[in-house]
């Protein structure tokens, strides 16, 4: 100590020696100055490493020096650093300092010298530098290699947001080296000739792999370039925690934060230290780690999480007892003993936590929608009897246990399910009936709503009904329903009786409902009011009853009640005369009907009210099928008797009557209405909801209109979708018709009566002559061939004159004109004297068959020989040729001569088709002449009539005929 | 994505159900032209850069414009067709050999600059491959005249070096690994159409006919795992 004493005295008079010397000579160099300056470069770290030693200090001397460091860079003139380091100095020490660049080192050379002061905080005066030590040369450039271009720094890794200095340096002349990041040109500066600088600011994260920069040449395959390794922050590990489960092991847990994103091998690293036991080890994972615990020999630990990567360390701390850390296994070994309707018993088993520590479990109990807790003290087994539980439901348990003496955290569930057994229902079904009377008596239907899981107590298989007849002389019934039915109907053989309903499972049966029927249908005349729904449901009310009731209910289903709805009840209390009925049944559009009944002491229902109304009034979705009738010209009806206003998705409170017409104009009673497509249209509105016809007038006649019925209701009317059309008629033609039809009927009504009455005088008067030709007879004469016929057929006759009937050309003599004709006979029959002089004879003339025959009809002889030519009548000899000669101008005969032809009439008896027609009959028939013979009457041509010249006349006529045949 | 998945697993599948039929049960087939199939068929499911180079250039962020043109293969890292159709049919199986085995080196190497989980499976479904294909060419080998004789490695001309140093920076590391990867395909490409021709003239070197050149009795090699194993006779060079 004395000689530590005396070296600190002496060392202070060499001090103040030393600065009264330097006072007085300061040219004079310290003899401290920094010698042996050695400069190395580090490219990994882009760092300046210093080395360098103080000279002169005696052994064992120390003290404080600052050392004064420049840096420059390209030259030494251009100094980028100056930093004052400042440390305890010994007898032949080795100093080191060092230097990180933010440009790569490879892009330019650096400079470095320092000089020495010793630290003279405490001193008052000038520092007292020494000189300058030589520059010291850093230049990296010198062993990059033989490659043209270099960038750097080479696999840089830096965080997130940082700035970053990059460089390229080309060995080549080119100048037009183009730089890259991800593909995104970068704009540098020069920083010399060969050597560009890139300042990147806030680098992005991009890639695990990190971030390409490339520069290339102009010409040339000469890529080169580096990768950034940009590593998003390290952060804090959070929510560091240690816990034990057997005072064994700690297992140590944190949150490592979000991933730095850097491939694994430049990922951080988690170190846990302990402090009292100044163990450490390296965690394997990331986020967990285990420590083995001493076994009884500590109790208290400190922790130190340590997260470090290359570029960040961070760490946080822990101090805690392990006791108090204890997080116990799951429970196991779960069981349920004693399980029956109500109650169950639960044990398990805990995994032990040293000798001495108690265990606190919590049970929960699970079931029918409820949650019950109990704690239970455990040391290694655990029981717990559950009570109260209903039968037949399945239950969830589960425990979890927690360190008793000092709570850390309760360990994981363990769960099991268990079933209670069942038992006898526990509540009567709620039923309800609906009576009919059916051919006097009465059906009763049933309806009784499941029970519900917490009142069957199990699975319900049947319901069981007793029907009892109040009139003890029917005696009772009894009825076994098998579930799930929710109903029956049932025919009473009386009225009066009461019902019982009971549910059964397999353990019992439940309490009965009880029903009482009564033949009386109670009080059906009880007027239905309407009831509003609301979101709530359908608020009811009534009014109390005198009478002692029970309780009453309410019965509701959708219209139309028939055939029966799902009908729905609600029992409620003697004292309640109100309330809302809710369903999520209840539809909007649908109307329901409401029945309110009274429950009295006999259980014998009395309806109270009657209401009706819907959750939600709609409006109507289609209008009603409307028929039109009594069309007229001014007016028209609309009918709409099928309609049900009761089916209808609201209330109808009456009916809209849309006229459309292109003269638009409304009459009184309508008012104009403009539709939802800006069309203009008269409407008429009827009030009335049963009112289904309307009377549409005013109309105009022969006009065309458009009607639509729709109905309206509190909410809206129907569609307007499609209008009817109808053109009404023309104002006269009723009338005409009606006065046309009568007159065209009285009419045809006489011309019948007439023509009946000259079918009755013709039948009377002149009947048809029969006509042999029709005769079957003839067909039976024909068949044998008899030669000696009795009918005379035309071609046997031999026609002995020919009548000539001459007629003025170009008109058609009247009877009464052709009456002065006088016809002329050819006398065909080879008899000279009648050719002279004609003598008496008998003519057969008849003049039914031929009006034109009949007027020349005469039975005198022709005065003058007929003129036609021989070889015309020549021809008619031949019998065959005379007939169709003949036959052929009896047709024309039939049909309209034309003017200025002569026809040629043949008249004999033989009948015509004419026959019947008797209507050209001469008033006065001529008298028979005095000559007997047969005549065969023709109607020749008046210019081929010529008179015969010789005895051969009748040759002559024959050839005529042929001629004039042969000429038709 | 999955589909790029799918992608990448479908050929695999189709690759490990070919290796199923043949060396994976243990015995190689004496069937040559079904052998030589089967080949051709892996090297077409090899030669899809699907497979390895495509998935590595995303890995690496070499995706982009003024970057990817770089990735082509560097000549002389792998022989070129016509090399390899100047080979013996027993050089061409030796040198093949060879050649995967620096391929599966390589992609060792690569793997560690691979991140992604998805993308290291993707590497190493290629390696098991690439050892499948090994296999096979080893089973063609026995079914060669001369097999049995042990013969020096097989001049492969200007790719007998295929590969190069790699550089330590990343960046270049990271560029020679992709050029690699595309010199892996290509020479898998050309193997393909090799094989082809073998297929379609087996008469071109009749010397070297493997249908000729079956041996009676040829012995079932048993095959361990990582091909080290083979090889008593018809043993190839490594």
């Amino acid at each position: 100590m004395a000689l530590f004493s005396v070296s600190k005295t002496a060392f202070l008079l060499a001090f103040l020696s030393l600065r009264t010397y330097q006072s007085e000579v300061l040219s004079e160099p310290l003899p401290w100055a920094p010698e042996s300056l050695k400069v190395s470069v580090n490219t990994t770290s882009q760092s300046l490493h210093l080395q360098w030693t103080v000279h002169n200090l005696a052994h064992h001397q120390e003290f404080r020096m600052v050392f004064q460091i420049e840096i420059s860079r390209i030259k030494t003139s251009n100094v980028i650093w100056v930093e004052n380091y400042t440390t305890t100095v010994k007898w032949n020490q080795v100093l080191h300092w060092s230097w990180e660049s933010k440009l790569p080192l490879e892009c330019a050379k650096h400079f470095i010298r320092m000089r020495s002061a010793v630290d003279a905080a405490k001193t008052p005066g000038p520092r007292v530098w020494s000189s300058w030590s030589s520059w010291e040369e850093a230049d990296v450039q010198n062993s990059l290699g033989q490659d043209l271009l270099f960038v750097f720094p080479k696999d840089k890794l830096v965080e997130e947001g940082s700035n970053v200095t990059i460089c390229y340096v080309s060995k080549s002349h080119q100048n037009n080296i183009s730089c890259y990041l991800e593909g995104v040109r970068m704009q540098g500066e020069q920083l010399d000739p060969n050597v560009s600088v890139f300042n990147l600011n806030h680098v992005a994260f991009i890639r695990e792999t990190g971030t390409n920069i490339y520069c290339k040449p102009g010409q040339g395959d000469g890529i080169k370039g580096t990768v950034l390794f940009v590593s998003k922050v390290l952060q804090e590990p959070k929510d560091f925690s240690c816990e034990t489960q057997d005072l064994m092991t700690l297992n140590c847990t944190w949150d490592p934060g979000s991933d730095t994103g850097l491939l694994k091998q430049l990922s951080q690293s988690y170190t846990l230290f302990e402090s009292f036991s100044g163990k450490k080890i390296l965690c394997k994972h990331k986020s967990w780690c285990l420590w083995q615990v001493a076994p009884e020999s500590q109790d208290m630990y400190n922790f130190t999480l340590t997260a470090e990567n290359y570029l960040r360390k961070r760490s946080v701390h822990l101090l805690f007892h392990l006791t108090h850390r204890v997080h116990p296994m799951a429970p196991f070994n779960v069981l349920f003993k004693n399980v029956n309707a109500t109650s169950a018993t639960m044990t398990w088993k805990v995994h032990a936590i040293g000798k001495y520590y108690t265990l606190l479990c919590q049970v929960e109990l699970y079931g029918e929608g409820k949650v019950t807790q109990h704690n239970v003290s455990v040391k290694v087994d655990g029981v717990h009897l559950f009570s109260g539980l209903e039968p037949d439901t399945e239950y969830l348990a589960q425990v979890r246990c927690a360190n008793g003496d000092h709570f850390w955290k309760w360990s994981e569930w363990t769960h099991q399910n268990f079933t209670t057994v069942e038992a006898a229902p526990s509540e009567a079904p709620d039923v309800w009936r609906n009576v009919k009377i059916v051919q006097g008596r009465c059906v009763v239907t049933l309806f009784w709503k499941p029970l519900s899981k917490l009142q069957a107590h199990g699975k319900i298989l049947f319901y069981n009904i007793v029907i009892e007849y109040l009139d003890r002389t029917s005696g009772s019934e009894v009825l076994s329903i098998p579930a799930p039915a929710s109903g029956t109907e049932l025919p009473l053989n009386q009225c009066s009786s009461q019902i019982r309903i009971t549910a059964s499972n397999s353990v019992g049966t439940s309490p009965a409902s009880v029903l009482v029927v009564s033949r009386e249908p109670g009080n059906e005349e009880v007027e239905e009011e309407r009831v509003k729904g609301t979101e709530d449901g359908f608020p009811l009310s009534w009014n109390p009853q005198p009478r002692h009731v029970t309780g009453y209910l309410v019965e509701w289903c959708e219209q139309p009640r028939d055939p029966p709805c799902d009908l729905q009840w609600k029992n409620l209390g003697p004292n309640v005369t109100s309330t809302v009925v809710s369903s999520d049944a209840f539809r909007p559009g649908v109307r329901y009907n409401f029945r309110i009944y009274g429950i009295s002491t006999e259980r014998v229902p009395c309806l109270l009210a009657r209401k009706t109304g819907y959750s939600q009034e709609l409006a109507p979705s289609d209008n009603p099928q409307v028929v039109m009738t009594n069309l007229t010209s001014h007016s028209f009806t609309l009918s709409w008797k099928n309609y049900s206003t009761e089916s209808q998705p609201s209330f109808i409170q009456g009916y809209h009557v849309y006229l459309k017409s292109k003269a638009g104009r409304c009459h009184s009673g309508s008012e104009k209405a403009v539709l939802s497509d800006d069309a203009v249209c008269c409407k008429y509105k009827i009030d009335n909801p049963e009112q289904k016809t309307f009377v549409v007038e005013n109309l105009q006649p022969e006009s065309f209109y458009e009607f639509l019925v729709t109905p309206y209701t509190s909410v809206g009317e129907g569609p307007h979708d499609a209008f009817a059309k109808v053109t009404t008629p023309d104002e006269y033609s009723p009338t005409l018709i009606r006065i046309l039809l009568p007159t065209v009927f009285c009419i045809l009504l006489i011309m019948i009566t007439c023509y009946l009455k000259s079918q009755w005088m013709k039948e009377k008067c002149y009947p048809d002559i029969p006509d042999p030709y029709k005769s079957s007879v003839l067909s039976l004469i024909k068949s044998k061939e008899n030669p000696h016929l009795t009918i005379m057929n035309i071609k046997d006759c031999v026609p002995d004159s020919i009548e000539v009937l001459n007629k003025q050309e170009g008109t058609r003599k009247s009877f009464t004109e052709t009456e002065s004709t006088k016809p002329t006979y050819l006398y065909l029959l080879p008899t000279e004297k009648r050719y002279s002089s004609p003598g008496p004879c008998i003519c057969f003339e008849n003049f039914t068959y031929n009006q034109a025959a009949s007027d020349s009809a005469s039975c005198g002889h022709v005065p003058a020989p007929p003129k036609a030519p021989p070889s015309q009548l020549g021809l008619l000899t031949s019998p065959e040729n005379l007939l169709k000669a003949l036959e052929k101008n009896y047709m024309n005969s039939l049909g309209e001569i034309p003017a200025g032809e002569t026809s040629l009439n043949y008249v004999s008896q033989l009948a015509s088709p004419m026959s019947g027609d008797m209507s050209n009959l001469p008033k006065n028939p001529p008298e028979p002449a005095l000559c007997s013979e047969y005549k065969m009457q023709m109607a020749i041509p008046l210019g081929l009539a010529s008179p015969p010249s010789s005895g051969s006349s009748s040759l002559s006529s024959i050839t005529l005929l042929d001629e004039g045949e042969r000429y038709h | 994505m999955r589909a790029q998945l799918m992608w990448r697993t479908l050929p695999s599948l189709v690759l490990g159900l070919l290796f199923l039929s043949t060396p994976v049960m243990g015995s190689c087939l004496d069937k040559d032209q079904e052998l030589l199939r089967q080949l051709q068929k892996q090297a077409d499911i090899m030669q899809r850069t699907s497979m390895l180079l495509h998935p590595y250039i995303q890995s690496q962020g070499l995706d982009k414009d003024g970057l990817k043109e770089h990735c082509r293969e560097r000549p002389g890292t792998f022989p070129s067709k016509e090399a390899l159709q100047r080979l013996s049919r027993q050089e061409l199986l030796r040198a093949l050999d060879t050649m995967l085995d620096h391929v599966l080196h390589r992609l060792m190497a690569l793997q560690r600059d691979i991140p992604k989980a998805q993308d290291l499976e993707t590497v190493n479904r290629a390696k098991q491959n690439i050892r499948g294909f090994k296999n096979n060419i080893h089973c063609m080998a026995q079914l060669l005249p001369g097999s049995s004789e042990r013969t020096e490695p097989a001049p492969i001309g200007p790719g007998t070096s295929p590969s190069p140093t790699p550089t330590p920076d990343t960046f270049q590391r990271r560029l020679e690994g992709c050029r690699f990867l595309h010199g892996y395909h290509r020479f898998m490409h050309s193997v393909g159409q090799v094989f082809r021709e073998w297929a379609e003239s087996p008469s071109r070197s009749r010397r070297h006919s493997p249908r000729r050149g079956l041996r009676k009795g040829a012995r079932r090699v048993p095959l361990s795992r990582g091909n080290k194993r083979l090889l008593p006779r018809g043993q190839l060079p490594r």
